[in-house]
Formats: structure tokens, sequence, C-alpha cells
């Protein structure tokens, strides 16, 4: 009954309707920048049920594009955001490791103490990070930004993955402890490969953080050549008005290396190996 | 290197180290840093990279200026974080409402004390502008640059309604009905804090606070005070006013409204006019004095100052760009790209670089900053909340100032 | 991978098990526990030293009359702070508004992020472009798109004006959405919402992959509907992603910050514990105020998650 052809066809209409009017919902604000994006020397925006602009132009996107040293902004920020993305993933995926499969004492409490970071908003930590920062001599410098980044990303994806490494069957883990593998092995070779989808979605949540930081970045950097993305683009924020159309067309430039890693991670989204496996 | 010339500097110097020397000196040296909120397409950022500061660095060669722009929404937080951390660059342009809160910080260094030519420069800016840097007995910055708010009008929607542009009070509210009936507000404003406000309860003749800044009870409450705001009480009750004022954002804009002619007239700012024409090309944007009162007719200073910090390790290069951004040269090339000189001898001249700098630089000759205090960020979002809570019709004028006053006092007080 | 193809009775696996974990404990305990060490400790130094050492440090300023400038005597005042923040009606206020944008924003992005990620867990031509679409408001900046609500909402010309009274004539009078505590919310719930369900779709569609495809078309083929396969198959799988993205989005819920800031800077009673600490801190530059803010709203938030989470394990135990 389930399978006959038009059964099916009806099933996918109703799926395309749906998707559909949920596409357009989430989409239609971003509709709407790019349009602006497209306009000429727009101060106030406009119309937001107008989203084709009368006489487009690509001014917005030569003057971003144009401002100095946009392209470095673009190259610093990828920089500490792969760096970072990297080592976010590897620590936070040991910790989750050893967190929802290994027994150590004290566990109970470090978890805990990751569960409590989430928890304190970061804002107020600002101050005592900065003195901390300008007494490790990492003011002023895209490395510096790194540990920052990454400290403050474990306690998420830690948590996270820890919910992920759990739900692979205990079976697996013990058919290997058999075989003798060591935790490591283990990690390496079993939860890693098992969970692509959830290290994707790490990777992806990691590289949008680190890519998008910005208050960190502003209380820290100061030298123009030192400076991430959002900086540079909060710059076309003025004081008493704002070139519309510049945030827009630079917001959505910044956009594209977000999109390419959600878009070659999200691959990752297919059935893993588990379901072969738990079946016997 | 630079240690031993330091060292070399202590001992042979009679002159305190690194302290603020006579203008004009020439052996100065080393890096100045400035942090702006000049925004990153604005021409204003331009002129002051490309043209004031090789300016002058062609003048004293051994300095180099480090030109910081953060953006103007996070500089406060970022100004903040550094005094806790003792990072101050060694100028800032900042906005004038944080010169008093800095100072009270002690990380300024007043320059009435410690500045040699301090007095001939302030007596060269106006001096609404001049009193934002005033905290406690010493003056802590000078004026950079200045702006206030000036009525602007749409003349189509008052020949509409067949009446004149409005020079006083009187006459805008005589006005409102007609307006309405016409199809337009009288006046549009989209919020209620001292910005807003300020210029209603001073040309009625009213004050906010003792001349100290020590007692706002007496004088934020005072029957001028009262009459200020029941003017925009009454207009908002007749309808001739919008309901923007009641909050921040939303609504038609106070721009778009008075394009339209659904406003006839607002205050605002010399920056609209690049935004009206950027928007509304076919709009010929007037403007006029800010409705008089009994107490004439006076508006609020807005700008920036510029500030030193104690933690500058080159105070002398520093004062000297400082000087440098006073002098008649860098305000005129600033006033090109759309920035109030603060120098009044400029001011006719100004109107000759921007024909619409006119009517702000007649009413900058009275106007007047907003109570110079520390405590001027809490007393202006208490002033706001009972103001609306006055024109809702939750409570008389004169209940919501006496306790505006009240609260304030108290404020007050702990910066005595 | 080493899938246990010819893999013995599962009896024998545990009973070797077993014996295998008793001999253990003495020895192989240790060395499992040196190792998760190995494991732990890399990342948890680092998160100890940019998080929580700057933690315990601001928890100690909420303890004093903080002032910000070095050098200066910050006078100790013990509990003060946290005395007077509870006894304060603007962060009491602040609270409620909180609760009540997780109440409305956090079952709103599990349902239709849930619902989203099952209708994209096939093979359905285009996925990936439907998977991008629903993504993009998670990419694009708060403030912009704060901004941008912010104008959608405007009272007279805005967008949501025009679909409230001329589309589907639910009010007869244009709204003035900012100017009320509860209209100002609604802006900021939908925002919430709006930027939220590409996030948790995404959670549970990497959740959604782990449940064998196999399993759903047994139970189709035995006749169960759409609802009872959810319900029996995938729901069981993804229980363990459903309780993290709880937690971390009740977590996100009370620390909403820019969006409100941006949209009505907590004018009209619209404060919520962040921007209101935010002011305390920043503004009025009162840190140690401000600071026991933040550890009053951590307690409640840690308490709220440790309820949840406990509830979660307990049923997922049964």
């Amino acid at each position: 009954m389930v399978t006959s052809p038009r059964r099916r066809i009806l099933n996918y209409a109703i799926r395309y309707v749906l998707l559909a009017i949920a596409a357009f919902l989430l989409v239609y604000p971003f509709l709407y920048m790019l349009s602006t994006s497209f306009k000429p020397r727009s101060l106030v925006l406009g119309d937001p049920t107008q989203l084709i602009p009368e006489d487009p132009t690509l001014d917005n996107y030569i003057q971003v594009l144009g401002v100095d040293n946009f392209l470095r902004y673009f190259l610093n920020s990828a920089a500490v955001a792969v760096v970072s993305t990297v080592l976010i993933v590897a620590l936070s995926s040991m910790m989750a490791y050893a967190f929802s499969r290994l027994r150590f004492p004290g566990k109970r409490i470090l978890f805990t103490l990751i569960i409590v970071g989430l928890t304190i908003p970061t804002m107020m930590l600002i101050i005592p990070q900065f003195l901390l920062a300008r007494d490790l001599h990492l003011l002023n410098s895209l490395q510096g930004l790194v540990p920052f980044y990454v400290g403050t990303a474990l306690g998420f994806n830690t948590f996270l993955l820890s919910g992920f490494f759990e739900t692979i069957p205990k079976e697996l883990d013990e058919a290997m402890l058999i075989d003798g593998a060591g935790p490591w092995r283990r990690y390496w070779s079993l939860a890693l490969p098992l969970s692509k989808p959830a290290l994707a979605t790490c990777v992806i949540f990691a590289f949008l953080g680190t890519w998008d930081e910005f208050a960190w970045a502003l209380t820290v950097l100061n030298d123009v050549e030192v400076r991430t993305l959002p900086i540079a683009i909060a710059l076309f924020q003025g004081q008493h008005s704002t070139s519309w159309g510049l945030v827009f067309a630079a917001s959505l430039l910044a956009i594209i290396p977000v999109l390419i890693v959600y878009i070659v991670f999200q691959r990752f989204f297919v059935a893993g190996l588990t379901s072969g496996a738990i079946k016997s | 290197m630079t240690a031993l010339a330091l060292a070399g500097c202590t001992a042979s110097a009679g002159a305190p180290e690194n302290g603020i020397g006579e203008p004009g000196a020439t052996d100065i040296s080393g890096t100045v840093t400035f942090w702006h909120a000049y925004s990153a397409d604005s021409p204003e950022v331009a002129t002051l990279d490309d043209v004031i500061i090789p300016a002058f660095e062609k003048k004293f060669p051994d300095v180099t200026v480090k030109s910081v722009p953060v953006p103007y929404d996070d500089l406060h937080q970022k100004l903040i974080t550094a005094v806790a951390g003792d990072q101050l660059p060694d100028l800032v342009r900042a906005d004038i409402g944080w010169v008093p809160e800095l100072a009270d910080l002690g990380v300024l260094v007043p320059l009435s004390e410690e500045m040699p030519d301090f007095q001939a420069l302030a007596d060269a800016t106006y001096p609404g502008s001049l009193a934002t840097n005033k905290w406690k007995d010493a003056y802590y910055g000078l004026p950079l640059d200045t702006n206030t708010r000036v009525t602007l009008y749409n003349s189509g929607a008052l020949d509409a309604a067949g009446v004149d542009v409005p020079t006083t009070v009187e006459d805008l509210v005589a006005a409102a009905p007609a307006l309405k009936a016409a199809g337009s507000y009288a006046f549009a404003d989209n919020g209620a804090s001292g910005w807003n406000v300020l210029p209603w309860i001073w040309s009625a003749g009213g004050d906010i606070t003792n001349e100290d800044v020590t007692e706002a009870t007496g004088y934020l409450n005072s029957p001028e005070s009262v009459q200020g705001i029941q003017t925009l009480v009454d207009l908002y009750q007749g309808g001739y006013m919008p309901d923007i004022i009641l909050g921040d954002s939303g609504g038609l804009a106070t721009s778009d409204g008075l394009a339209q002619g659904t406003y006839a007239t607002i205050l605002d700012g010399p920056w609209m006019y690049p935004i009206f024409a950027g928007q509304y090309p076919d709009f010929t944007l007037s403007a006029a004095q800010v409705p008089a009162g009994d107490g004439g007719s006076i508006s609020v200073v807005g700008g920036e100052d510029i500030v030193l910090t104690q933690s500058s390790e080159n105070k002398a290069a520093a004062a000297e760009f400082l000087r440098y951004l006073l002098s008649e040269d860098a305000q005129l090339e600033m006033a090109k790209v759309g920035q109030m000189s603060v120098l009044s001898s400029l001011g006719d001249g100004l109107a000759d670089i921007n024909e619409y700098y006119a009517p702000f630089v007649e009413q900058l000759a009275t106007a007047r900053p907003r109570p110079v205090t520390p405590a001027w960020t809490k007393i202006d979002a208490i002033l706001q909340d009972e103001i609306r809570a006055a024109i809702k019709g939750d409570k008389t004028v004169q209940e919501a100032l006496d306790s505006a006053a009240s609260q304030s006092d108290a404020l007050l007080a702990q910066y005595k | 991978m080493t899938a246990p193809t010819a893999a013995p009775p599962a009896v024998t696996v545990r009973s070797a098990l077993l014996r295998r974990r008793r001999g253990a404990a003495a020895g192989g305990g240790r060395r499992e526990a040196l190792a998760a060490y190995a494991f732990v400790l890399p990342g948890f130094i680092l998160y100890a030293l940019v998080m929580l050492y700057p933690a315990v440090q601001t928890f100690l300023l909420s303890l004093r009359d903080w002032k910000i400038t070095p050098g200066v005597d910050s006078p100790w005042v013990g509990l003060d702070n946290y005395i007077r923040a509870f006894s304060d009606p603007a962060f009491l206020d602040s609270l409620v508004n909180a609760v009540v944008y997780t109440l409305v924003t956090v079952p709103m992005q599990i349902v239709i992020g849930l619902f989203l990620a099952i209708l994209l867990d096939s093979k359905l031509p285009g996925r990936v472009a439907f998977r991008v679409l629903f993504y993009l408001p998670v990419v694009t900046s708060w403030v912009v798109v704060s901004l941008l609500f912010r104008y959608i909402f405007s009272s007279d010309e805005g967008l949501a004006n025009f679909v409230t009274v001329d589309l589907l004539h639910l009010a007869s009078d244009n709204v003035s959405w900012f100017q009320e505590r509860w209209t100002s919310f609604i802006a900021i719930c939908a925002l919430g919402i709006w930027k939220g369900v590409g996030w948790s779709m995404l959670i549970f569609l990497a959740a959604l992959t782990a449940v064998p495809k196999d399993l759903h078309e047994a139970a189709a083929i035995d006749g169960a509907g759409v609802f009872k396969r959810f319900r029996y198959v995938s729901l069981p799988s993804i229980r363990s992603a459903l309780s993290v993205v709880v937690i971390l989005l009740v977590i996100g819920g009370f620390n909403v910050f820019i969006s409100v800031l941006l949209i009505t800077g907590g004018t009209n009673d619209t404060q919520v514990p962040l921007t209101y600490m935010y002011d305390q801190a920043f503004q009025f530059l009162d840190f140690g105020y401000g600071s026991a803010i933040s550890f009053s709203l951590t307690a409640l938030v840690l308490v709220v998650s440790a309820a949840q989470y406990w509830w979660t394990r307990r049923s997922m135990r049964n």
C-alpha cells in the first residue's frame, strides 16, 4: 500500500509543499538582504515587500572589495577559523569520548564543570580574559585569538559530541575490547568513523563560531593588519547613518566560506555503518 | 635601544619625562596611537588617513600616527576593557558623554593642568562644546568636532496647511491643528532621552541640574522644565505628534516621515543632509532654529572630544597631534567631509564649505551640553522612562519630573 | 570497519566481557583511567585556563564593589550584590522575560527543527538545496538580522503589519510592536525561532542518520504510519541528541542578548538578564553587580539544566 506509485507521488508532493513553505519563510529576510545589497546608496532600509531592486548595481560589492585590506581580513579570519576548528574538533572529540566511553575518577566533576562553563555568560568574562591574554602576551595577534576561541568552544562541542558518542552501541566497543583494542584505537577506528555526522556538525558549528566571532576579536585586536572580517563589516555601520547595501553586501560575502564548509560537511549526513552492525 | 634613549632623556632633560611640551617642539618622535569611530566607508576616515595624518607626519617626520578605527557601538566597551587592562591608546576621539566618566576613572590627563597652551586652544572653541570636557576642577580633553539639533521642516507640508515656519513653541502649538487637518503631524521625534527633550526644557527656561551638577531637584522639576515637557505631552495627546516617541525603534522614521510630509517638523543634526540627498533626492530639506520659548532657542550639543590618556608613553608627540587636529587646517579639511568644526572662528567659513552648516553654526552659539557627569547615562535612562510615562498619561509631568529629579539627586550624590 | 559479521552469540560476548572486566578491575581500570586523562586533559586544561579561571575571577569580583581602574581599592561587600539582585524589580522582570522567551522559542525550535530534519532525512531530490536554504538564517550575523527584524516589525510600513493587518486581518489597525512589552517579545521570539530552527535541524539530521533505514522499512511493511514510525523507530534513537539540544537551547534562551539589545534596547520593560547585566557592567561600570547578575543567572540555568538532564537520563533508562 505504502509503495503504490500514486501514494508515493502524493507523499513527495506533500513534502515539497511543506519544504517550500518553510524555505520561503526562512529565506525571505535573506532575499531582502540580497536585494538591498544591489541597491545604490541605501542609507535607509527600503520596502520589504519589494525584492527586485529598481536599478540594480554592483557598486556595493565593488566598494566592499575595494576597502583597503578587505582580502587580508578575509584571509585572517579564514586562517584563525581553520586552525581553531581543527583544534576544537580534535580536542572536544577526545574529551567527549572519554566522558561518554571511559571510566575514570573525577569524571563527574570534570563533566559538571564543562556544563557549568556552558551556562556562564561569556560577556562577563571578558575583562578577566582580557587581563589573562595581556599577561600571556596574546593581545593584538591572530595567534592569540586561537587559544581563546578553542577554549571557549570546547564546552559546547564536547557536550554535543558526548551525546552522540553515547548512541554508539556498546556491543561494538565490547567486540573491539575482546580483540584487545585499547582506548585510543577504539576512539580512532570505532567512535570517530561511526560519528561522522556528529563530527561534521561540530566542524560546521566550530567554523561558523570562529569565523563570525566579533566581541573578543574587537576587544583584543588593535592593529589594522591583524583584524578579522567581522570587525571590518561592523566598521561599515556609521554613528549616524549606515549604508545598508554595503553592510549587507559585506555580510553576504562573509557567508560564502561558511556555506562552503556547510555544503561540504553536510555530505556526511548519511546513515553510518551502525545500521548494519546493530542488526546482528 | 629604546631603553637607552629613554635613559638618556631622563638624565639630560630637566623637564618631567614624558610630559606635554610647549607647542611646536621639534624633537618629538615615536608612535601615537589614535582610536576613533569613523566608519569604513565615511569620507571622514579617508581624510584622516590620507590627508591629515600624512600632513602631520610630514611636519614631524619622526612621528608615526596609527589610526585605529573601532565601530562606534563597540568603542565604549573596548575603552572600558582597555582601562581595566591598562591598555589604552595615546589619544581617543571620545563621545562627549564619555569624558567625565573616563576622567572620573582617573585615566585621562587633565589638560588644563598639564598642557601649557591649553587656555589658548580652549578659547578658540565653542563654550558649549568645551564644557563637555570639564570634570570637577579641570578640563580633561578638548572639543574635536561638534554638532547640534535644529528644526528641519517640510515646507510643502507647512504650505499645504497654510502655516509659516514655526520659530517659537507658541507658533508650533498654534499651527498644529491646521497641520493635522492637512494630514501632517506638527512634530515628530523618536525618543524621550536627553538628546531629544533637552531643547524643549532649556528653551522653556528650565534646566536639569545646578551649575556644579550636584543637584537636580529644583531644576529638573522646576515650573519651567515642567512647561517644556508639557508642550510635548500636549502635542502628543492632541494627536499632533506620532507615537514613535514612545519606542526607540520601529514606526515611520523621522527622516522618512519628514520627506513624505507625514511629519511637518523634526529636530535633527547635520548628518541628515547626506541621508536625505541619497534617499530623497527630490525633496528639499529646510532648516530653522529650534522653536524658541521663554528661555530662548536653546539646542543640545553633540559631537566628540579628544582626550589624552595617562598611560600614554609618548605624551609630547600625542599632544602635538592633538594640537594639529585642532588646527584650522585640519578642522577645515574635516569640515569639507561633513564634520563640523569646533573653532568658533571658522563659523562663517563653514557655511562657505557647506551651505547647510549655516543654521547649525547659528544654533551652536547658544547650544548647551547635556549635564557633564559620569552619572548622566543613568539619569538619561531615568529621564526617558519618566517622560514616556508622562506622555502616555500614566503620570502628570510634574510627578514624572519630581521622580526623575529625586532619583537623579541620589546618583549625583555619588560623585560629589 | 570491524563489524561483527560472524559474531558469536551475544550471550558469550557478554560473559566473556564480564570476565574480562572483573579481571581488568585491578590493572585495566587504572590503565583505562590513565588513557582517559590523556584524552581529557589537553582540552580540559585549555578550557580551565580560558573559561574557568576567568569565571572564578568574575565570581570573586561579584563579591566586591569592583572598580575597573587598576590599583584602585575595591571594597569587599560579600553577598550584597546578590541580595541587591534578588530585590531589584528590574532584574526580576528581566528574568520573567527570559523565561517567557525560553518557553516560547525552545519548543518551537525543537518541533520545527525536528520536523524539517525528518522531511529532509531521505533520498529526496533537491534535499541539499533545502538543507542549504534552511541553514541560511543560522549563518547570517545576529547584528544584521536583528536590525532587519526590527525593520520588518516597524509600526507603519513594516512587513509584519502588512501581514497581520492587510493579509491575515488579525488586527484592524497597524500594531506599534515595540511600545508594549509582549508585542515586542513577539518580534524578538520570531527572530529567535527563525534563526534557530536551522541549527536544531542540523543536529537532528546528524542524529537521524544513526537510525537504521531498514528498521523504518520493516515498520512500514508492518503497516506503521508516519507518526508511529517516528514514535517507535526514530525517537528512541535521537533521544540523546534531543536532550542535548533541549539543554543547549534552554541555556541559549536564558542568554538571549544581541537581538534584544538591538531590537528594543531593553526599553518598555523588555530587558532580559544579559542586556540588564550589560548595562550595569559596561554602561554604568558596576561590574560587581553585573557579575552577581551573571552568576545568579548561571545558578538558575544550571538548576534547570540539571533537572532536565536528570529527567531525560531517567526516562532513557526506563
